[in-house]
């Protein structure tokens, strides 16, 4: 359900800083970040290494709680929801993908897009896996394990695995920073086409001008601080 | 639960990686359940050898023995209408070879009908009828084999009983209700029950026994013959009278004995259950710590907490299933394969086989201590933050749930169970507490251990300062192994240091305080006679500090301030005071070394009403204090006396050890027959038995010396066997070191990559390697060491009364193994690493 202030908004963040404790004291990672993004909106977010990029996917996916400011996801205040309500919004709504592909080790790569539909309740998690991995080309890789995929074919994977729930925000985290120019670009072009075809918002930390360029918006970050938008 | 076939298919997925990781898991697992197990299956297997044979044991399916006197014509008549009945007495008496060598026996005579079940075993070819058969004006005997060793007697020589001749006719291999009749103090000799009236053996003032040994009908009941027993033979009279058992009930002695060796076995068992629960917990965390991407990856695409949780709960409890399995089939295996080796020496008919409730017993154990150390680790999974995937440095919040709730209801079950299923559950329940504490204590040790060794590194360099770092860190073995190791090592302390104490006592202490012969049926008329007579046989003067005489006789605790005793009311440990006669003495002057504790012994030639010395031991059983009253029945009477001395009594020293002592006045006028004691060397015992002989026949020489040595050898021979048992527990320690070094391996690996990379020697990372888990040993031997010696020494000096003695060549050995045992798996581990060539190392982190 959307927030009735925001009409639209897949995601906003007010205020947002996150601090959190180290040997050394505490150290602060985001700092007053406001960032919104629209329903079916391409954001690009960059800046350099350290800056809090990833940090502030984890805050703005409720993967971590911020210590101040407010975040709304699909239009619903993360602040009071536990744990487990977190994950219930994220269920089959809002996705991510990784650099580092995180697959699950045991699973096929069939069984690995399949597993969110399964947690989501869907029937026929099977079918859907399976046209998903014909959609990103790998349509005889299904009962290949992730140490038998190659970087390439684990992000196509991770990004079918992403999309086939139909999601309505997908978060992407440096997906092609571990993979070569022409896997890079594979990647690359499927999750551009699979957002503009299901209509879902697309939030992509990067470091890639040449990705960042193909986003309707692009942001950046230093220092924990939002420092350019648009 | 709805979510219980999603956790089910995923958790499936899971398990198609197999054990990898879970070999440490398995092994705790399996060993604990393995040694529980085979401990029931071993006794339950007694248990049924004991009764497919209860009817051979009791030699019929009643036993009825009477004390002092043998079943009148009108008794015998009445058991003869119960069912078959065969009768043996059974009396001790001094055998006497024609070289002079004398030795106490016992002398059974048995009625034609003997045995009504089961078999006599005899070497020489001849038949029972025919053993027992007289040879001229000798009795026919069948002879315990050591009897013919110890006096150089052979088939067919002859020798004296008393003064009755006997022809050795036939070996006496076993007989069918041996078992039955508990310990014996000499070799049996067995003949007809005609021989032994006739032989004068039964007389007046000599302790024997009758037992009736009754078959009865298939269609009769036990109950009801029972109670034909009890109105043919009439009320129980003073002090016992008769005592029936039956063939449910054949070895009561036996029985217990095996509910305490599967419990001691079991507590082994038990006690490696918690020492590798720190491998199962190791094993546990690596593997969450393995799949914490998963797990968040999971919760990332919208897996709630409880669905993770429920999806490693499912895979370890399926490894624990596997292992409990593996543990069930070994635990159920060795019994019969031990069995089957050593089936031609074993005290007790056995019936080996798989018996389910041992195994369900064993395999409960393996659950719940699976959840005890388990369930903890499986909070993380589900409280564990999804961030992790972004960060790597996320700490898991504490996981204070349902988990941790039902963890602890796991750990009190498992004690509960291990309490309720003891044969003594107050001991076992000592003994729970003392090894929770100990682990406890092991566990603190090893947290600071670590911090030590953080604080300690500061002023080090080199491969120490390497070693203690690794020692300081997260993944410390100080912390994961120490409590494991440490218990393993204290457990074996204990049993090596009980054992040392015990063997010393029978082999050494004992020969030195105890006395050396103990003559029985002294005549009370001939007592001066027979210390002159004593005297003359040690051809030297004796007094009080190697000769004693006093009265003897049994009687029976009844009453306590006038209220009949209460057996079930006084705790087991105590109650042998009162279960059974106990021996007493009258004696007029406080005798030498009494140890009169509270109270006054009585004034020389005191005549007013009865006064009694009570062992302080005997007298705590029924809380009897000094002035209350105690009814005791002695004689064929009951008197009252007042305990005028509660006094401490050295059973194994050399002193008037009597139980109960009365005032000369309290039974004047009964003749008692005398017993003495005598501090001797082993050529003054074989002389002064056989001079003895001539003049006193009828006296019984026990030879103190030959018990003890028998003592020593069983205790010897059980020595080995009970410490192999007792390493269980170790190598369930060794189990977990190694879980923590293969936990480690990963990170070893990476960290001796770098180090070399940094320019350190092969030899400087095996040596940082071989302090960290050297240091490891050394804490958790030693700990165990003290922890060993803490549980030792009361189990020693108060529960088995014994002087406190050393092995400090074992402890030697378990100081120096420990250290060296543990650096030894860190080079191995080291080694292992140090193969990785450096490069591999840090591309695969």
């Amino acid at each position: 359900m959307l927030d009735a202030t925001l009409p639209g908004a897949a995601l906003s963040l007010e205020g947002v800083s996150l601090t959190l404790a180290s040997p050394a004291g505490p150290v602060q990672i985001l700092r007053g970040v406001d960032f919104s993004v629209a329903a079916g909106e391409r954001v690009a977010v960059l800046g350099p290494s350290g800056c809090g990029k990833s940090s502030m996917i984890a805050v703005a996916a409720g993967l971590e709680r911020p210590s101040r400011g407010l975040v709304r996801l699909l239009g619903r205040d993360l602040a009071p929801l536990g744990e487990d309500e977190r994950a219930l919004l994220r269920r089959g709504a809002v996705t991510l993908v990784f650099q580092a592909f995180h697959l699950l080790a045991n699973m096929t790569a069939e069984e690995n897009i399949a597993a969110p539909l399964e947690i989501a309740g869907e029937r026929g998690a099977g079918a859907k896996a399976r046209d998903w991995l014909a959609r990103v080309g790998l349509e005889r890789r299904g009962g290949h394990y992730p140490h038998q995929l190659s970087g390439g074919e684990q992000q196509r994977v991770a990004l079918a695995r992403a999309m086939a729930a139909g999601p309505r925000l997908l978060f992407a985290d440096e997906p092609t920073g571990n993979l070569d120019a022409a896997n890079a670009g594979h990647v690359a072009d499927l999750m551009f086409a699979m957002a503009a075809e299901t209509g879902a918002a697309l939030v992509l930390v990067t470091h890639e001008e040449s990705l960042a360029a193909r986003a309707d918006r692009r942001v950046a970050m230093a220092d924990g601080r939002m420092v350019a938008d648009g | 639960m709805a979510e219980a076939p999603l956790a089910l298919r995923l958790a499936a997925r899971e398990l198609r990686a197999g054990f990898r990781g879970f070999w440490i898991f398995l092994a705790c697992i399996a060993l604990g359940v393995a040694a529980i197990a085979a401990a029931g299956s071993t006794a339950q297997a007694f248990r049924m050898g004991l009764a497919s044979q209860a009817r051979e044991i009791v030699g019929g399916d009643l036993a009825v023995t009477i004390q002092q006197r043998q079943f009148a014509p009108a008794e015998q008549a009445a058991l003869g209408r119960i069912g078959a009945v065969s009768y043996a007495v059974a009396v001790r008496a001094m055998a006497e070879a024609p070289s002079g060598e004398r030795r106490l026996v016992e002398l059974r005579g048995v009625s034609g009908a003997w045995p009504l079940a089961g078999k006599v075993e005899l070497a020489g070819g001849r038949s029972l009828r025919q053993a027992l058969t007289p040879s001229g004006p000798a009795a026919g005997a069948a002879v315990e084999a050591p009897l013919l060793d110890r006096m150089g007697l052979h088939l067919g020589d002859r020798f004296m009983v008393g003064n009755a001749p006997v022809a050795v006719q036939a070996i006496l291999v076993s007989e069918p209700d041996r078992l039955a009749r508990g310990f014996t103090l000499g070799p049996s000799v067995l003949t007809r029950l005609k021989t032994v009236i006739d032989g004068g053996f039964l007389g007046a003032g000599i302790p024997f026994s009758e037992t009736a040994r009754i078959a009865i009908p298939a269609w009769e009941s036990l109950g009801e013959a029972r109670a034909r027993v009890r109105r043919a033979l009439g009320r129980e009279p003073l002090g016992g009278g008769y005592r029936i058992r039956d063939r449910n009930d054949a070895a009561p002695g036996v029985r217990h004995l095996i509910d305490q060796l599967e419990y001691f076995l079991g507590f082994i068992g038990l006690a490696s259950l918690a020492a590798g629960g720190l491998g199962v917990a190791g094993a546990v965390n690596a593997h969450l710590e393995a799949s914490k991407g998963d797990i968040a990856i999971l919760k990332v695409f919208g897996a709630g907490g409880a669905l993770v949780r429920d999806i490693h709960l499912i895979q370890i409890g399926s490894m624990a299933a596997v292992g409990i399995v593996i543990g069930l089939a070994v635990g159920a295996a060795i019994p019969p394969l031990l069995g089957a080796t050593v089936a031609a020496s074993l005290p007790v008919p056995a019936l080996f086989g798989v018996y389910p409730w041992p195994l369900i017993k064993a395999a409960a154990f393996g659950l719940l201590s699976t959840a005890a150390f388990a369930l903890i680790s499986l909070g993380r999974a589900r409280a564990s933050s999804p961030s992790v995937l972004l960060r790597r440095d996320v700490a898991d919040p504490p996981a204070m749930g349902v988990e941790l709730l039902a963890a602890s209801c796991a750990a009190l079950a498992l004690a509960a169970l291990a309490v309720v299923s003891a044969p003594t559950p107050a001991a076992a329940a000592v003994m729970i507490g003392g090894a929770a504490a100990a682990f406890a204590l092991l566990w603190v040790l090893g947290w600071g251990a670590a911090s030590a060794a953080g604080r300690l590194r500061a002023g080090t360099r080199g491969p120490l300062r390497m070693g203690l770092a690794n020692l300081a860190g997260p993944r410390s073995a100080a912390r994961t192994a120490t409590p494991s190791v440490g218990l393993g090592v204290a457990l074996v302390t204990t049993v090596v240091l009980i054992q040392s104490s015990l063997i010393a006592q029978v082999a050494a202490v004992a020969p030195r305080t105890a006395p050396a012969l103990i003559f029985t049926e002294i005549p009370a008329a001939r007592g001066a006679e027979y210390d002159r007579a004593v005297a003359r046989a040690f051809g030297r003067p004796l007094s009080s500090a190697d000769y004693l005489r006093a009265p003897f006789a049994t009687g029976r605790i009844v009453k306590v301030r006038g209220a009949a005793i209460e057996r079930a009311r006084i705790d087991r440990s105590r109650r042998w005071a009162y279960d059974n006669d106990i021996s007493l003495s009258v004696i007029g002057p406080e005798p030498p070394l009494a140890d009169v504790v509270s109270g006054r012994w009585w004034p020389t030639n005191y005549s007013g009403p009865p006064l009694a010395a009570l062992s302080q031991d005997a007298a705590s059983g029924a809380d009897i204090k000094v002035g209350d009253t105690i009814g005791i029945a002695v004689l064929g009477r009951e008197i009252d006396a007042r305990v005028a001395a509660l006094r401490k009594v050295e059973y194994a020293g050399f002193g008037a050890n009597f139980p109960l002592v009365l005032d000369p006045a309290a039974l004047a006028g009964a003749e008692l027959s005398n017993v003495a004691i005598a501090k001797a060397s082993g050529a003054e015992e074989a002389r002064v038995a056989r001079a003895l002989g001539r003049d006193f026949p009828s006296v019984n020489v026990i030879s103190v010396r030959d018990q003890l040595k028998a003592a020593a050898d069983l205790f010897g021979r059980l020595a080995l066997a009970v410490r192999a048992v007792a390493s269980v527990v170790a190598v369930s320690g060794v189990l977990v070191l190694v879980g923590a070094i293969a936990a480690g391996a990963r990170e070893r690996a990476r960290e001796a990559a770098i180090l070399e990379v940094l320019g350190a020697t092969r030899a400087q990372v095996l040596a940082a390697s071989g302090i960290e888990y050297g240091a490891v040993g050394l804490i958790a031997g030693t700990a165990g060491v003290g922890l060993g010696y803490l549980a030792a020494w009361p189990a020693v000096v108060e529960v088995f009364r014994a002087d406190w003695s050393v092995d400090w060549a074992a402890i030697a050995v378990l100081l120096a193994a420990s250290p060296a045992v543990a650096a030894a798996g860190g080079l191995i581990a080291a080694g292992q690493a140090l193969r990785r060539r450096p490069a591999r190392a840090l591309r695969g982190s």
